[in-house]
């Protein structure tokens, strides 16, 4: 059965969009994640255009984000100052992005600069992962990595204290953070936990029990800010494609957290190092094989 | 007014020697053609009736549109696009239909001028690297037309009319699930030895309807208000997901 979409404005199989939901849906339950890295080229992949798939995985990740971070609100794992710090760069970072998506779209390097990003983050993080992961298991015995302080970081000014992550470290660090993370998340349409997450235990060395949902608050804002700002530069948030895709992934996630009990966390991280790695390559590889036809229509004026 | 028009017509063809107002008579199977939430495309028949011997060709324009067209080259052993060429006032859609092939029916010079056929569109490049020969522009004006018809846009094969005994004639033509509203232009043109005897011009409207069209209409005009919106339907699911999820785990 298809079903046209008023704003990608074209015919796409209903069952194939419920289909996608339910599997990224399960996905991301499984393994914690938004499921915006494996969404957003999926979309571009069934011919939705690069601009549309972006905008509205932008507000698939809100509704993902909300669901995940009730949970840890519960818990009381949302460090709400830190969270702030994190949102005053991510809207910043997240404006410019969308305003540098506009302006790469008229050069019509959009689609190069998207799978760019795609390639180096998701490979460089994958293989982190997947290093970090083999080694955790092979010695599971030993504790986790020391905190590193670095120098420079410690001596920046406007030092604040964070008493949910227990830190006295300067406010522009996170603002620096979120800045740089939500640009990412605005041109390549998702979460960016994956960067946040790496960055917030690693560079300002939070405690892991509240990294999660701190990240997932201010995911929530900085995506609903890249929803209104590529609602009205690119008109590309397809809200009918948005509602199909969630219906799927609210029963995707379901079954995908049921079935990550299950399993064990380390197993856990290198089945979703190998699938971020998967990505990698296949979008890697739509780079350098040689194209269907050496000339393709771009776009002009931002439409 | 009808009846005056047809008292007044003889009175006409005695002034003009080159009259054909009867000789041919178009029409479609439906004014439009309406894009609603099941839209996968659309055929309509167009069928008309002619009083003289001779050879029909039909041409369907979509509205124009400016068009940049870019060259992709392999940098640092990735494909990155360079070069762009802007065609002015492409046609967003394109098909041809014709009783024989059109090359036959008549003079290149008369398929030029018309623009019959997707090699003779005519298309106008509006900006281009500054280096670029003739050659090169119509590599891009080949590279244009091989995208549009990969995407269904402009018809690849010539579609065929059939003629049902000496007047009348019927062809389909496929509207696919991707093309652009707006007004659509027919030509039918009635050909006789090598010269076009009468052309007749009807118009199409490709529009959004119902839903399809309050969704994309308030998507422009109202722009903020969608994207908060857009926000809201997300939090409402991502928020009663939670809910189920909830009362399911316990």
């Amino acid at each position: 059965m298809q079903i046209y979409l008023p704003i990608a404005e074209i015919s796409v199989n209903i069952f194939l969009l419920l289909g996608m939901g339910i599997g990224v849906g399960f996905l991301s339950g499984l393994f914690g994640v938004g499921g915006g890295f494996l969404m957003t080229p999926l979309l571009i992949f069934i011919g939705i255009p690069p601009a549309v798939a972006v905008g509205t995985g932008a507000n698939l990740i809100v509704a993902s984000s909300i669901s995940g971070v009730l949970a840890h609100w519960k818990r009381g794992n949302v460090d709400l100052k830190m969270g702030f710090m994190l949102l005053i760069g991510g809207v910043l970072g997240s404006t410019l992005g969308v305003w540098l998506f506009t302006y790469l779209k008229t050069l019509g390097q959009i689609d190069l600069v998207i799978q760019l990003s795609y390639v180096v983050f998701l490979g460089v993080i994958g293989l982190l992962m997947l290093f970090e992961s083999i080694r955790a298991m092979r010695a599971s015995k030993t504790g986790p990595p020391p905190r590193k302080h670095h120098n420079f970081l410690q001596a920046l000014p406007f030092k604040m204290r964070f008493r949910s992550s227990k830190l006295y470290v300067s406010g522009l660090l996170p603002i620096g953070i979120g800045f740089f993370v939500g640009m990412l998340s605005a041109i390549m349409g998702v979460g960016g936990g994956f960067v946040m997450i790496p960055a917030m235990i690693y560079l300002l060395g939070m405690p892991t029990s509240v990294v999660v949902g701190t990240s997932l608050f201010q995911i929530i804002f900085v995506m609903a800010n890249v929803t209104v700002l590529q609602s009205i530069h690119n008109f590309s948030v397809d809200v009918v494609l948005s509602v199909l895709l969630l219906v799927g992934a609210v029963f995707g996630a379901q079954f995908g957290a049921k079935s990550g009990a299950k399993l064990k966390g380390e197993e856990l991280r290198i089945l979703l190092a190998v699938m971020v790695v998967g990505v990698c390559i296949k979008i890697g590889l739509d780079l350098t094989l040689t194209p269907s036809d050496f000339y393709v229509l771009g776009t002009i004026g931002g439409m | 007014m009808a009846r005056l028009v047809r008292l007044a017509l003889p009175l006409f063809l005695l002034c003009v020697t080159a009259a054909h107002a009867d000789d041919l008579d178009v029409d479609l199977s439906k004014p439009d053609v309406r894009l609603n939430v099941s839209f996968k495309g659309s055929e309509l028949l167009l069928f008309g009736a002619k009083d003289i011997f001779g050879d029909l060709i039909v041409v369907v324009r979509g509205p124009n549109k400016d068009t940049s067209v870019r060259l992709k080259e392999k940098v640092f052993g990735i494909w990155a696009s360079t070069d762009e060429v802007i065609f002015s006032d492409t046609p967003t859609f394109y098909a041809v239909a014709a009783t024989q092939p059109v090359q036959d029916l008549l003079p290149e010079h008369v398929l030029q001028s018309e623009r019959i056929g997707t090699t003779r569109l005519g298309l106008k490049a509006l900006s281009k690297p500054p280096t670029a020969s003739a050659k090169t522009i119509d590599d891009f004006n080949a590279g244009f037309i091989r995208n549009m018809v990969a995407k269904n846009l402009y018809a690849k094969n010539l579609g065929t009319i059939r003629q049902i005994g000496k007047q009348l004639f019927r062809t389909d033509l496929w509207f696919p699930s991707n093309v652009s509203v707006g007004e659509y232009i027919v030509e039918t043109y009635l050909v006789l030895d090598g010269q076009i005897e009468t052309k007749r011009t009807t118009y199409l409207r490709v529009h959004k309807v119902g839903i399809e069209a309050k969704i994309y209409d308030f998507a422009h005009n109202f722009a903020f208000i969608y994207g908060l919106l857009a926000i809201i339907i997300a939090m409402a699911c991502g928020w009663s997901a939670n809910a189920i999820f909830l009362k399911r785990g316990r």
